[in-house]
């Protein structure tokens, strides 16, 4: 069963209360596993976990994408950076 | 030149940086952290950042300026931590051989900085605070 690192930032990371969570996920599971995953440990982060955006390896990638072993996870609110 | 900081941004080095003997022109735009939003008073922004995922993002939108626009060199800062009043958030300078081009790849690449880069802010009100959702960034196709 993979364990799969995932980074949060802003909402995401105030409301689960960490930077980075590790989350065990069927294998062969997609990204839409893994945030039913994170629904059900964190019910609190549902809302958030509807926009955000899944990237792999510092790249957005679709709800489809399946995880691997070792992948660099981080879940992206939508963003709101420059002024 | 790219950077994620939490220190206050200086333009000169910046400005060195895009700087070139066949440039006619520099454009350099400064985002600064503004005393209110939609009707309420901000007292301080907070920024958060990916920031491995911002600096490949940044060059990501440098790139893209560069197969737009007939532009020289590009540079883009970004800081993150608590930002006051008045102080600068974001630095992009853009150099070309004339002033028409820099502008507005200047303009482009804030535009789509706000899309693609994985920054955030959050307001502090009196009475609260709420981090800001933008904008989701596109997911390519596979």
């Amino acid at each position: 069963m993979p364990s799969v690192s995932v980074r949060l930032f802003a909402s995401l990371r105030e409301k689960v209360g960490e930077r980075q969570v590790d989350v065990e996920v069927p294998e062969g599971a997609d990204v839409r596993a893994l945030y039913r995953a994170l629904a059900e440990r964190y019910p609190q982060v549902r809302p958030y976990l509807e926009t955000a955006v899944c990237a792999v390896d510092e790249e957005y990638v679709t709800a489809a994408h399946i995880l691997r072993d070792g992948d660099r996870v981080a879940l992206i609110p939508p963003v709101s950076g420059g002024c | 030149m790219f950077e994620i900081t939490d220190q206050p941004l200086d333009p000169a080095p910046l400005v060195e940086a895009v700087h070139r003997d066949d440039a006619g022109a520099i454009a350099l735009f400064y985002g600064i952290v503004r005393n209110e939003n939609l009707g309420r008073r901000v007292q301080y922004l907070e920024y958060d950042a990916y920031p491995e995922m911002a600096m490949k993002k940044m060059r990501e939108v440098a790139d893209e300026v560069r197969a737009k626009f007939p532009v020289l060199e590009i540079g883009i800062v970004h800081r993150v931590g608590r930002l006051e009043i008045g102080e600068t958030s974001l630095l992009v300078a853009v150099s070309s051989g004339h002033r028409g081009e820099s502008f507005e790849a200047c303009h482009y690449a804030v535009d789509r900085i706000k899309q693609i880069v994985p920054v955030w802010k959050k307001e502090v009100w009196e009475d609260g605070s709420e981090w800001i959702e933008g904008h989701t960034p596109e997911v390519p196709a596979r």
